[in-house]
């Protein structure tokens, strides 16, 4: 399994996939978030609903790792950039992408509040883990490629998709995750940021099936 | 003109008709009248003969003028349990399975099994809509609910119409009463005594029955009171939190089944002949029923069937005979026998009024319930009565006394029909009068020919009197329950007919304001896609999603009560994807993080306005943010900040109109405004603490400045009419001429919401104009260089949306919900000390309205004007202005279509009378005026302009 180059002039720099590779990074990412659930639910005996900021955190925490070590595998110009700077890209692009988040979600009328911060941070992070920093670490500072996946949804290489897809998923998860908020069953998962959560994992597990989907699709026409 | 404005005008007329037969479907429409029932009205009636007669032999009551009828008892104990479920009293082999919650108030099953004759329990049956407040409204008036009681008082939700504590009160009855505060918001000035604790902490159970339980105890041995009225809130809270198969439901129900043995043991030790509760009821009762889930409001038979018991202190016998006793009967777990009467909430204040010997409730359309007014027979002095019927006295007595009674009360009921009739608008039709009046008329040919002189001449017989009476008695009952049958077709059951009509009408406008807009469009070429040709574009997706999932959102209650929220996350996500398209063109990146920073400072306010509904709706301070700062600092800047903000405003404006049209007309506008603002600011300074102006206007009184503000934004309105009718434009180039008038419209009115909202007016106007300016700006985004022609033509939904959801927003940041107590009643008196109508009505439309419906709606050209032209050709801007008025009153029928669809699906729904019926009318009522305001706008923006300025059509 080892990468082949890209024939394209631009883009001959980074590493490109193929599609059992895809597929082992998605099936881990997967396997890894199902992991978390069940340690929460079997080891602390806690779930979302009861102790969203723990298992929040223990979701980005234990995820962190897997994320950035198999994205940075797929940095663009893998020849002027080392391993261990793409990493360091991911790292960094962690909290930055959470701030990002946690200002989009108050503007779309997140709670506010002392008693709401560590669910807030959590959350955030756990968002800015699943769509900004995959991103950073493969594409670093390169303005246009940021543009063209987040603004243009143009992805092009199964590295794109692999970005693209579950970032915007996650998101769109979590906006339709929003929506039960205000109804009246006074159910305890109601409450910020539980069910925008599970709306964004939803999202995020659909898209990583879609993502996987396109890139098989994509070879398929490719192999013909 | 342009093209197309006809179509506003269909659209206003087809929506007015849509809502007038929509409502007239849906509103129950019941006139609440002022008259008051009098002791000597009775007099008038044929029933009162009785009074000279019988008053000698009166001896129970000497020093008692006898009023409608004979009192029957002299103290009444009303204990009432609110939710309370009939088969939380009645005993479980009532019903078909025992559940957890039955058999939990033992007493009272004890007490109706062991002396049935003076204790009795009833099933109450409640008219919907069963909430604590309608109903605490039907208890004492007798009548059935109104939705919009025209004679209400501005928010107070105090009842006017005649009722039982009215009566009370003229009667010198003194009434003590405890427990739930809705009693004294009621009845502000009924009590004698009162002890309100607060109703609206549903999760809070025992404080209002603890209240109740501190204070009933000690008031039975005390004797300064004649009625008292105890409201225990525990049932409901507890059904409402936990729902009715639950521990705490048991609890609340085993410590009621303790309270009223207090109670019984109290009364019944001082029962004794001379005792403090000889001639004492005891009447323990639900207002409502509830579901199992604890919901109420509804008319489900969980609803409405609650339970009444009701026990005299007096040794009774059975004194009713069995054609009148509608009781059934059953055995209860000890196989002992118990009997259940069934009442009408309706009967209840007549009943009580009959028994306490006061006048019935004027609006009232009850019926005496024999059953109840038994228990009140231990009273009469049966000695006293010599007839004829030794064998039967307490028969005899107990028949004429309530064949009178119910005399007096077919009476008292005809005479409100009839006034009723001939006093309101929608009135009973003909046929429906003429047939209770065949019956009235039959039953009081029979009473003054035959009863009367039965009555008046002892001597005759048993034989003769009492089937005579039994017949007397059974046409007055067939009068009275046709009444009741008329009157509840009438007012309380919604007539679906007229409502599907209504919102089929509204359908078919919706239909044709789409078919108007394509028709438009094509007439003009315009398309929604950039390339030009007719497809669908994803900004037209886009504003289609946003607008169909505002509009689903109305189906939940919980939705409409957040509609501020929901708004501002839509209008965030309008936002997100204007950002997002405006970093995919590498422009404007600026704005649209100005906008989003604006929706997040509206969902702010929204949020503080929210939660101040919720706690109270006492305005301290204008401004709601900053109610939370209360030092002095803060109230400096709160003083200064809003003239500072009014002065930037003046300055923008001013701007504004130099840029478009530095002369001409447009400039004594301006000027005219500036004048406004300088004096809002002075009307500040003399209000504020902080400069010591009061003296100033000591002599002309603080209301002068509002009414020159008024009479300035009058005259410049003035000005821009004759302007438009007499004075012929200079051509100018033609978006010029739209945003200089824009901007003069919008300046004309700002002036008077400004001050109408008070010190936040300032600072609205200024996040309304940054955010329109956003949007405005944002809509160009997409504009290249490269295919000017098609750009030039291409028509993006979004936009409009976005100012219509921010338009939303902006109603709810201006501190209004959609509820009656959302409308700043305060604002109404900005300039006036008293109240008259048509202005402050005037005063309060632009209140509410002014931020979310006029002043977008005049603004709307801006949107049109300040779009980016490419230098290859001219756009049809009034073409374009027209398909922006149409899209938006589209947007807003849309919705308001949602409301009205959502409102019949919810019509039985809890919370149709406090939530949905109030959004509806808020709702309806901006349709209509955004309508009337499309249609005046498109004839200021559309006519007299020169033509060719405006209409060059590309090449």
């Amino acid at each position: 399994m080892k990468p082949k180059k890209s024939k394209m002039g631009v883009r001959a720099s980074s590493i490109s996939v193929s599609t059992s590779e895809a597929l082992v990074v998605h099936l881990t990412i997967g396997l890894g978030l199902a992991l978390c659930f069940s340690v929460a639910h079997n080891v602390h005996f806690i779930n979302l609903t009861s102790h969203p900021s723990q298992v929040l955190g223990l979701i980005w925490a234990f995820q962190c790792p897997t994320v950035i070590l198999l994205y940075s595998r797929y940095r663009k110009d893998p020849e002027r950039c080392s391993y261990w700077k793409a990493v360091g890209r991911g790292v960094l692009g962690l909290p930055a992408g959470a701030v990002v988040n946690a200002l989009g979600a108050i503007a779309l009328g997140a709670p506010v509040g002392i008693q709401y911060l560590p669910k807030t941070i959590n959350w955030s992070l756990m968002m800015s883990l699943f769509t900004i920093v995959p991103a950073a670490s493969v594409f670093g500072s390169s303005w246009t490629d940021w543009q063209r996946i987040f603004a243009c949804t143009k992805p092009i290489d199964p590295v794109d998709f692999m970005i693209c897809l579950p970032a915007h998923g996650v998101v769109v998860g979590a906006w339709f995750g929003a929506w039960p908020v205000p109804l009246d069953w006074e159910r305890p998962w109601q409450e910020w940021p539980i069910c925008v959560s599970y709306g964004a994992i939803a999202g995020y597990l659909v898209s990583l099936v879609a993502s996987f989907g396109f890139i098989l699709v994509r070879q398929h026409v490719k192999g013909d | 003109m342009g093209k197309g404005i006809w179509v506003h005008w269909v659209m206003m007329l087809l929506h007015v008709v849509a809502i007038l037969i929509f409502t007239r479907g849906f509103l129950l429409t019941r006139t609440e009248l002022p008259n008051y029932s009098k002791c000597d009205d009775v007099s008038q009636s044929p029933c009162f003969f009785e009074d000279q007669d019988h008053k000698p032999h009166n001896h129970s009551h000497p020093n008692q003028k006898v009023c409608w009828s004979k009192p029957a008892i002299d103290r009444l104990v009303v204990i009432v349990f609110d939710a309370l479920r009939f088969d939380f009293v009645a005993p479980s082999t009532f019903f078909q399975e025992k559940k957890p919650w039955m058999n939990k108030l033992q007493l009272i099953q004890q007490l109706a099994a062991t002396n049935a004759s003076s204790a009795r329990i009833f099933k109450a049956i409640a008219d919907p809509p069963t909430t604590s407040l309608q109903r605490l409204k039907g208890l004492t008036t007798g009548g059935l609910p109104t939705f919009i009681d025209v004679g209400n008082s501005f928010g107070a939700p105090a009842i006017v119409e005649d009722n039982l504590l009215h009566q009370l009160a003229q009667n010198g009855k003194r009434v003590v009463m405890m427990g739930d505060d809705t009693w004294t918001q009621l009845f502000p000035n009924h009590f004698d005594k009162s002890f309100p604790y607060p109703s609206f902490n549903v999760r809070d159970l025992d404080t209002v029955d603890n209240g109740c339980i501190d204070h009933l105890l000690p008031f039975l041995h005390r004797e300064d009171w004649d009625v008292l009225i105890a409201h225990f809130l525990g049932v409901d809270h507890a059904g409402h939190i936990f729902g009715v198969d639950s521990g705490q439901m048991i609890e609340k129900l085993e410590q009621y089944n303790t309270v009223l043995q207090n109670v019984v043991e109290a009364l019944e030790s001082q029962s004794a002949p001379g005792g403090l509760h000889e001639n004492t009821l005891l009447l323990v009762m639900g207002d409502h029923g509830q579901t199992v889930n604890g919901d109420h409001g509804g008319g489900t038979a969980e609803e409405v069937e609650t339970s009444m018991f009701a026990l005299s202190f007096k040794n009774l016998p059975s004194s009713i005979p069995a054609e009148f006793d509608t009781s059934f009967c059953g055995l209860d777990l000890d196989n002992r026998n118990i009997c259940i009467s069934s009442i009408q909430q309706l009967d209840f204040a007549v009943t009580i009024s009959a028994l306490l010997g006061i006048p019935f409730p004027f609006g009232s359309i009850g019926r005496v319930n024999p059953q109840l007014y038994a228990l009140g027979a231990g009273t009469w002095n049966f000695e006293d009565s010599v007839g004829n019927c030794q064998n039967q006295p307490k028969l005899d007595e107990w028949m004429r006394n309530y064949v009178n009674v119910l005399c007096t009360n077919s009476w008292q009921v005809k005479r409100y029909i009839d006034i009723y009739s001939a006093s309101s608008v929608i009135g009973f039709s003909h046929e429906d009068l003429l047939h209770i009046g065949n019956i009235y008329a039959k039953a009081e040919e029979r009473w003054s020919h035959t009863t009367k002189k039965l009555l008046l001449h002892k001597k005759e017989s048993c034989n003769e009197l009492l089937p005579a009476l039994k017949r007397q008695i059974e046409e007055y009952s067939a009068f009275l329950a046709s009444v009741a049958e008329l009157a509840r077709s009438k007012w309380t059951e919604f007539n679906l007919k007229l409502m599907g009509a209504g919102l089929g009408i509204m359908v078919v406008s919706l239909i044709i304001h789409f078919l108007a807009i394509k028709k438009v469009k094509e007439q003009y070429g315009f398309s929604f896609t950039s390339s030009g040709d007719s497809g669908i574009s994803l900004g037209l997706i886009f504003a289609c999603f946003v607008g169909v999932i505002r509009a689903c959102s109305f189906l939940s209650n919980s939705f409409i009560l957040e509609e501020g929220k929901v708004a501002c996350f839509l209008l965030a996500t309008t936002g997100f994807v204007k950002l997002r398209s405006s970093v995919m063109k590498k422009k404007m990146i600026s704005e649209a993080f100005v906008f989003l920073l604006l929706v997040t400072i509206c969902r702010f306010t929204i949020q503080v306005g929210l939660s101040k509904h919720a706690s109270s709706s006492e305005f301290v301070s204008a401004y709601p943010l900053w109610m939370l700062g209360i030092t002095s600092l803060w109230n400096f800047v709160a003083e200064v900040l809003p003239v500072l903000a009014l002065i930037l405003l003046a300055f923008l404006l001013h701007k504004a109109i130099t840029r478009s049209s530095p002369e001409g007309i447009w400039k004594y506008i301006i000027m005219g405004t500036h004048l406004s603002y300088i004096l809002i600011a002075m009307h500040w300074a003399v209000e504020s603490n902080l400069l010591n102006l009061a003296w100033v206007l000591k002599d002309v009184g603080s209301n002068c400045i509002p009414r020159l503000v008024y009479a300035i934004g009058l005259g410049q309105l003035l000005l821009l009419a004759i302007n438009q009718l007499f004075i012929k434009q200079k051509s100018l180039e033609g978006s010029k001429i739209l945003s200089a008038k824009a901007v003069a419209m919008f300046s004309v009115w700002s002036s008077t919401v400004i001050i109408l909202l008070g010190k936040q007016g300032p600072f609205i106007a200024l996040v309304f104009i940054i955010g329109g300016y956003c949007i405005m700006r944002l809509d160009n985004v997409e504009l290249d260089g490269k295919d000017g022609g098609s750009w030039n033509l291409m028509l993006d939904p979004v936009p409009v949306t976005q100012w219509s959801l921010f338009a939303v927003c902006l109603f709810f940041c201006t501190g209004h919900w959609c509820a009656f107590d959302g409308l700043r009643y305060g604002a109404a008196f900005t300039g006036f000390d008293e109240f008259i109508v048509v202005p402050q009505a005037i005063l309060l439309t632009m209140d509410t309205y002014g931020f979310s419906l006029i002043l977008p709606i005049l603004g709307l050209p801006f949107l049109v004007a300040c779009r980016g032209q490419t230098e290859k050709g001219k756009q049809p801007i009034l073409g374009r202005l027209s398909l922006v008025y149409m899209i938006y009153g589209l947007i807003v029928a849309t919705s308001v279509t949602a409301t009205i669809l959502c409102v019949t699906i919810h019509r039985r729904h809890l919370m149709v009378w406090g939530l949905f019926a109030p959004k509806f009318v808020f709702d309806v009522a901006g349709l209509i005026l955004t309508d009337s305001f499309i249609c005046l706008a498109s004839l200021y923006y559309f006519s007299r302009v020169e033509d060719h300025a405006l209409y060059d059509p590309i090449k």
